[in-house]
């Protein structure tokens, strides 16, 4: 079996001192795939997504997480990043006085060598064609990181980087809430524009509509800070049909898988 | 406690002599005699003067140094050449260790003085007389009467009436060899006139200790548009002490940014006094503390007329042991309706043992005003630095984003694009961030 894929064994996690938010989390996406994670409110989504990605607030008590096959427990953040890991945050946070053309062009030097940085003209042709691709004025790599951007515009934002970056895996929290269709077109584009072979993502969403434009491979649902079940799209459909409380008892009676 | 005590070499007799020196009329050496009678009757400022209480007082000492008249070598140093390329300015005076060793005059518009101070008491007595020492009283301090008294070279400029100065005016003040010295800067702007200047110290880093003494005197006639930048990036051996006070006239309007990157220790002293209706003072600071470096700076706006506006933004960083301190005051006089003053200062802790200490103040005397004050010190923000670091970006590289964004606030209100970058490349190089340095 393929050695690439990004996978999570038996996490549990906390704040620093607290109770176990993570309570044993398994889940495995392949390179190539696209799977969606859904759950309540409070389920965890989001700790498991900043758990990954390093966030410090966290720690580990249990389990591993691995890229192709490697643990990146002991890595600190900026190496998970450049060993292929992103994630679109859930709320994207506001950086003053530095301008999205400057942070993405040192952050695309941080992954390549000192002696190699980028060429201004190939950086600038391939910003540009991020904020093409997700429609968007150009005037927009200037203005300083998130500062003063809509909700909207700040998901928009956690999507031209992915472009930009291109990572080999993506988590994806949320970057759908708070945006109206046309955004939401736009969004999904951006995403399935990276889609491939050597690419995979986790997207986690509250919202079958976002699965209309970016159908996953596999569907995964999340409660008390564990993966309590996974199934293919139609899952996402009837989640939104039926509710939490349906698939907790389908769980629980054995009717759907464990 | 640390105490400061006298320095015998700052006598009466080197006093005559350093006026004779320069065949003074008898209204400077008289002014300069009685600062030094205030000087020798006032005790040095100590940790219990509120406006010293957080200074690291002995960095500013002055016993053992002597009095310097010259560099060891009169050349311009490269540093500074590229710097008077660099700037644009067309009038540039170059000052080092009190002597002025260079003069390079092409300013193109009629009427405008620009020479160093000490030939402008004799070709320019009465404007020099008229000014001198009227923005900065000489019997305010120990260290206000030691400038007063000591000081020995500096630039005059005067700018008549309606007349706009297009290209900067500046001065580097240089030095080769420690020791004591002091310098003074008049800068007189009549009616609706304009002139941009540039006040820069710098040095490389030398064996033994300099003490450098600095005082700049803005006088803004009505409707005068003055900016002034003093940029303070001395070596590591350096203590500046610097006071910059400006009068404002009826509608005049003055910007400046005063900048402390280098030496060991400096204070910079920078007030306003809104004398005149509808005038407006915009004051901006930066000051990023490495190695232990200690600043500390103190400012005033004070509001005597009414209708007027001031506006304090200072942002600073610390780092590796250093210290930094802010202090100022708005202060609005009684029949000064319609004041309109704010005053921020934010610091950014960068690790555990620096500390940045915040002292806003109000003192207001009239009813009908609108005044503010904050302040703000803290640690760069995790979640911030977590985010920066989730794109790939290490951790120093993180901290150079977090910094230069932090002081962004106070560099984007910089209306004069060349020096803004250069104070740019000036932060990055102490931030290490990979081949800026070769650049300065
Ligand atoms: N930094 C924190 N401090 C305290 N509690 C936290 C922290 N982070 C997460 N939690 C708690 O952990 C639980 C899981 O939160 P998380 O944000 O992961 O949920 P989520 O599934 O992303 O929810 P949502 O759908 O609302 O985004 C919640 O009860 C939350 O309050
Ligand atoms: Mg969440």
């Amino acid at each position: 079996m393929s050695e690439n894929r990004l996978e999570i064994r038996n996490l549990h996690a906390r704040i620093a001192g607290g109770v176990d938010i993570l309570k044993g989390v398994d889940l495995t996406v392949p390179a190539g795939e696209v799977h969606a994670l859904m759950g309540q409110n409070g389920s965890g989504k989001s700790t498991l997504a900043k758990v990954m990605a390093g966030d410090p607030a966290y720690e580990i008590t249990d389990g591993d997480i691995l890229i192709d096959g490697e643990s990146v427990l002991e890595m600190e953040p900026d190496e998970r990043a450049r060993a292929g890991l992103y994630l679109a945050f859930q709320y994207p946070v506001e950086v003053p006085g530095v301008s999205i053309a400057n942070f993405l062009r040192l952050a695309l030097n941080a992954r390549r060598d000192e002696d190699d940085e980028i060429g201004v003209m190939e950086f600038y042709t391939k910003l540009q064609g991020a904020v093409k691709e997700l429609d968007w004025d150009e005037s927009i790599i200037e203005r300083n990181l998130h500062e003063g951007f809509s909700g909207g515009e700040k998901k928009r934002s956690e999507i031209l980087q992915l472009l930009v970056l291109e990572p080999k895996y993506a988590i994806l929290d949320e970057t759908d809430s708070g945006l109206d269709v046309d955004a939401l077109k736009v969004v999904a584009h951006g995403v399935n524009a990276a889609r491939g072979d050597a690419f995979g993502a986790l997207v986690i969403t509250h919202y079958q509509r976002l699965l209309n434009y970016i159908v996953p491979d596999r569907v995964h649902v999340m409660a008390e800070g564990r993966v309590i079940t996974s199934g293919d799209k139609e899952l996402a459909m009837e989640l939104d049909d039926k509710g939490y409380d349906w698939i907790k008892n389908e769980v629980a009676s054995g009717a759907a898988p464990a | 406690m640390a105490t400061l005590t006298d320095n015998p070499l700052l006598s009466a007799g080197a006093l005559e002599a350093l006026i004779r020196s320069g065949g003074e009329p008898d209204w400077l050496a008289e002014e300069r005699r009685a600062a030094l009678r205030t000087f020798d009757a006032t005790p040095w400022p100590t940790e219990r003067d509120e406006a010293w209480r957080y200074s690291d007082l002995k960095r500013f000492a002055v016993d053992g140094l002597e009095p310097t008249d010259g560099p060891d070598d009169d050349a311009v140093s490269d540093r500074i050449r590229m710097r008077m390329t660099d700037s644009d300015a067309e009038g540039i005076l170059v000052h080092k260790n009190g002597r002025t060793i260079e003069r390079q005059l092409a300013v193109r518009e009629a009427g405008v003085l620009v020479t160093d101070l000490r030939t402008a008491v004799t070709e320019h007595e009465d404007l020099v007389r008229e000014h001198l020492y009227a923005a900065v009283d000489a019997h305010a301090g120990k260290y206000h009467a030691l400038n007063a008294a000591f000081w020995r070279d500096g630039t005059f400029v005067y700018v008549p009436k309606n007349v706009e100065v297009e290209l900067p005016l500046g001065a580097f003040t240089s030095a080769d060899r420690g020791g004591l010295s002091m310098g003074r800067t008049l800068i007189v702007v009549e009616d609706n006139a304009k002139v941009t200047f540039l006040d820069e110290y710098t040095s490389d880093t030398f064996d033994a200790r300099l003490f450098h003494g600095a005082v700049t005197e803005l006088v803004l006639g009505p409707g005068a548009k003055v900016r002034y930048l003093a940029l303070q990036n001395w070596g590591r051996n350096v203590a500046h002490m610097q006071r910059v006070a400006a009068k404002l006239d009826r509608d005049a309007r003055l910007e400046s940014l005063t900048v402390s990157v280098g030496g060991d220790a400096a204070r910079a002293e920078v007030e306003s006094t809104m004398q005149g209706p509808g005038s407006e003072s915009e004051m901006l600071g930066l000051y990023f503390g490495d190695e232990g470096q200690h600043f500390d700076q103190f400012t005033v706006q004070h509001h005597e007329a009414d209708h007027a506006f001031s506006d304090v933004l200072f942002k600073g960083a610390v780092r590796d042991a250093s210290h930094s301190v802010y202090s100022g005051v708005i202060i609005v006089d009684e029949g000064a309706q319609k004041t309109d003053a704010y005053q921020t200062n934010r610091n950014l802790l960068l690790d555990d043992d620096s500390e940045a200490v915040s002292i806003p103040q109000l003192q207001i005397g009239a009813n009908d005003v609108r005044c503010s004050h904050g302040s703000t010190t803290g640690p760069v923000p995790e979640d911030q630095r977590f985010y920066l670091m989730s794109r790939g970006m290490p951790p120093e590289v993180a901290e150079h984003l977090l910094v230069t964004g932090f002081l962004y606030e106070v560099m984007s209100r910089v209306t004069l694009p060349k020096a803004a970058e250069y104070v740019e490349r000036v932060v990055q190089a102490k931030l290490g961030v990979p081949g800026v340095k070769e650049k300065l």
